[in-house]
């Protein structure tokens, strides 16, 4: 800033007509104001470019080419891949299972996340030992938690299954069956993910004003109303993070499935492909099947599906939240105007 | 063309961290190429897969050569190791200087064959005549450079479970037993005779899976999945149909007991007579006693080896060491590779793991030791092998023949095993699959 007044101060009669002929200096304290920003904002943006930007495009050019993992390049095939793809029953069978899980694996992560975030904000005895215990999952890396789950979920003598058989229940073929398969794969999912964003929703609840929750238990509200009408409309924009990070990671699930069953086929998702995501069909595609072109033709369209979901679930929840929102910024004008 | 050798859990887990990394790119950079130290030292890495047998051998080789170090990693099942060699063939880094590849998917490799090392520049045209001519012959490309140095070849016995056998009345003995199977003249459909004999008086199933007989039986052909030259082969080879039908018929009888492969129930299905009869090639030894300690089993659950096998004599699996062109070290690395695959450590890895030489000097030299098994109830497993591979001529392979064996006819043959399809609809679905998959 100091450079700016410099240069005002040296010239300031030249303002109004023409342009003076500038300094070194002076233009070196003008090269400083313009482009100083970027200049601190670019390693990102390069690192971006190289390693986010650049593989992006690259996949699309690899989409577009006859591309084998071995022998590489070959001829320039337009849009065949995609349109194979498009036109493979494993392909929308991977779609299915992967929005699938997503779906059993978000939606009761982020409620129960919601409601622990909830509980912890309450002023428990041991806080942080609580608040300790709900992160402990997510510091298990995936590729243990597979191990363990998919031990659990065994067929013939899993723990999953004794349980199940104290109660008379009939063992599940959880390696077999689809839905089984999905429910066992959400459950590592959310088993790991839970906590995680329980913290992050419990971070922002702290943020909420605890007046306005006084208020409005002066005015007789419960706390599932003060909740509902205060709390989740305060930690909106959290609650949006929470869900698009989540979207993105559901749509994204790899390494859960292709360790929870290694034994069959391969461990490209079950011997039916119960199990088998985008991103697992994808590497299948890619190091299994050794087609490389067709594995960045379904990339592509992964990131398309991901990006349009995502869409989906921002204009969602910012719906949902700001009507909440509205509601409650009439509410509290109004109160504050009449306790005034 | 086993789909793999799984050791120990450990070597699981092992693997399957080592997955991840690849899955998540982190792999590579760690055990890419060796190095050479100040004075002369030399860092060599060596990527092997199931149980080879070879772990012992290191120690004496650095022992014997101390300016050498050796980094060994082990990869569960062969299957993973394929996904490990290409995705790092295909990086074009990461590889070790020694790298063990399978017969399964040599095709693949051999398309690639310039990624890897010419070993007759080093010492193969000296040693070329140790091994049989044909696994020298699978290694060596159209401009006939040679990539491989052969460690084991797959004869194979039958491994039949005692205690299970005496329990439906059957002979214990080895040498009954191989009588009973037809001796020479064994047969398939006596195979499955004596296994619905079995399931009739105990209720028990007769083999552990449908994917490994049908494997077996594939392996007999004198031409597989493709042609000697290369052409599928699969819609209208009336062989391969025909012993699907087999397969169909037995998985009907319920004689098959529908285990998943190199799980086994975490090796339990072993130890509690799951089932009596499993085929075994020379390597599946050392699985089969892997999956025994897994399990909690000893020498006393009745494993035992005889020599036989129905259909004849057959080669299921076998491998070699190739030294790859991105390695820093060729020369040290090909006399490494060269040195393990003598045939004095051939017979040590036989000791250990049950590899079968492929070295006509070490067989000879099994076929005078009949050395006792302890764990197969003493059987002399090296001649009996060494019986067992007269005659025997491994199968050409295909480029994608390790894929059409494990997802183009794997599910399909679960499905008859568990009664869910029959024999019309299993053969339409490996057509289908063979179809989109291989295409």
């Amino acid at each position: 800033m100091s450079s700016t007044l410099k240069a005002a101060e040296t010239a300031p009669s030249a303002r109004p007509s023409t342009r003076p002929k500038l300094s070194l200096v002076q233009r070196l304290s003008w090269f400083d104001v313009k482009a100083s920003p970027y200049l601190y904002i670019s390693p990102f943006f390069i690192l971006f470019g190289l390693l986010g930007l650049f593989p992006l495009v690259y996949t699309l050019v690899v989409s577009l080419h006859d591309w084998e993992l071995l022998q590489g390049q070959g001829d320039f095939v337009g849009f065949e891949n995609f349109a194979a793809t498009l036109q493979d029953r494993f392909f929308w069978n991977s779609i299915f299972n992967t929005l699938s899980i997503f779906i059993l694996s978000t939606v009761p992560q982020i409620t129960v996340a919601l409601v622990l975030a909830a509980i912890l904000d309450h002023n428990l005895k041991g806080k942080t030992f609580w608040r300790m215990s709900v992160l402990l999952p997510y510091i298990v890396t995936p590729v243990a938690v597979a191990l363990i789950f998919s031990n659990i979920f065994q067929e013939e003598s899993g723990l999953a299954n004794n349980l199940l058989g104290l109660i008379g229940v009939e063992p599940i073929e959880w390696k077999r069956e689809t839905w089984a398969s999905h429910v066992a794969i959400a459950t590592m999912v959310n088993w790991r993910w839970t906590g995680y964003n329980a913290l992050i929703l419990l971070a922002a609840m702290q943020s909420v004003p605890r007046d306005l929750h006084e208020s409005a238990a002066i005015d007789g509200a419960g706390g599932v109303r003060r909740f509902f009408s205060i709390t989740i409309p305060t930690i909106r924009p959290t609650l949006i993070f929470v869900i698009i990070t989540a979207t993105i990671g559901g749509l994204q699930i790899f390494a859960e499935p292709r360790l929870f069953d290694v034994s069959t086929a391969g461990g490209v998702g079950g011997s039916d492909r119960q199990f088998q995501t985008t991103v697992l069909y994808l590497w299948e595609m890619a190091f299994f099947r050794q087609d490389f072109g067709r594995a960045s033709a379904i990339a592509w369209l992964l990131f398309l599906l991901i990006v349009g979901i995502g869409l989906i679930n921002f204009f969602i929840s910012k719906r949902i939240a700001s009507a909440d929102g509205r509601a409650l910024k009439k509410k509290t004008t109004q109160k504050k105007g009449s306790s005034a | 063309m086993s789909f793999s050798r799984p050791a120990t859990a450990a070597a699981a887990m092992a693997s399957a961290v080592a997955l991840a990394l690849v899955a998540t790119g982190c792999a590579g950079g760690g055990n890419e190429g060796g190095g050479s130290g100040e004075d002369g030292n030399i860092t060599l890495t060596v990527t092997t897969f199931g149980t080879m047998g070879l772990d012992a051998l290191y120690e004496q080789y650095q022992s014997e050569n101390p300016n050498i170090t050796i980094e060994a990693s082990n990869i569960d099942t062969g299957g993973n190791a394929r996904t490990d060699t290409f995705t790092k063939l295909a990086a074009g880094s990461g590889l070790s200087d020694v790298v063990a590849i399978e017969e399964g998917w040599l095709g693949s490799v051999m398309e690639v064959s310039d990624q890897f090392s010419d070993l007759r520049d080093f010492d193969m045209e000296e040693r070329q005549g140790d091994w049989l001519d044909w696994k020298v012959q699978q290694v060596t490309d159209s401009e006939d450079r040679i990539i491989g140095y052969g460690t084991d070849i797959g004869p194979a016995g039958l491994c039949y479970n005692s205690a299970a056998f005496e329990a439906a009345g059957l002979p214990t003995d080895r040498e009954e037993v191989a009588e009973l199977f037809g001796g020479d003249d064994a047969t398939w459909d006596r195979f499955f005779e004596l296994g619905r004999e079995y399931k009739e008086s105990t209720g028990k199933a007769w083999y552990d899976h449908n994917g490994f007989v049908w494997n077996s039986m594939v392996n007999q052909l004198e031409e597989g999945y493709y042609t000697a030259d290369g052409e599928l082969n699969v819609e209208d080879n009336a062989e391969l149909k025909e012993r699907f039908g087999w397969i169909s018929d037995a998985s009907e009888d319920g004689l098959s007991a529908a285990q998943t492969a190199w799980d086994w129930n975490g090796g339990k299905a072993f130890t509690d007579e799951t089932f009596a009869t499993f085929v075994c090639p020379g390597w599946m030894l050392g699985v089969v006693q892997g999956q025994l300690e897994a399990g909690g089993g000893g020498p006393d659950t009745g494993w035992d080896f005889a020599d036989v096998f129905p259909g004849g004599s057959v080669n299921w699996g076998g491998s070699w060491l190739t030294v790859p062109t991105t390695s820093e070290h060729p020369e040290e690395a090909a006399a490494l590779a060269s040195w393990l695959t003598q045939p004095e450590q051939q017979l040590a890895a036989f000791e250990a793991a049950g590899a079968f030489p492929s070295t006509t000097e070490a067989q000879s030299d099994l076929a005078a030791n009949p050395e006792p098994n302890e764990v197969f109830n003493g059987a002399p497993v090296g001649p009996i092998l060494v019986d067992r591979s007269q005659g025997v001529v491994a199968q050409f392979k295909g480029p994608d023949d390790s894929l059409i064996q494990e997802n183009v006819f794997g599910p399909p043959l679960q499905k008859l095993e568990r009664g869910e399809a029959n024999e019309q609809e299993a053969w339409q679905e490996a057509l289908t699959l063979l179809d989109e998959l291989v295409g």
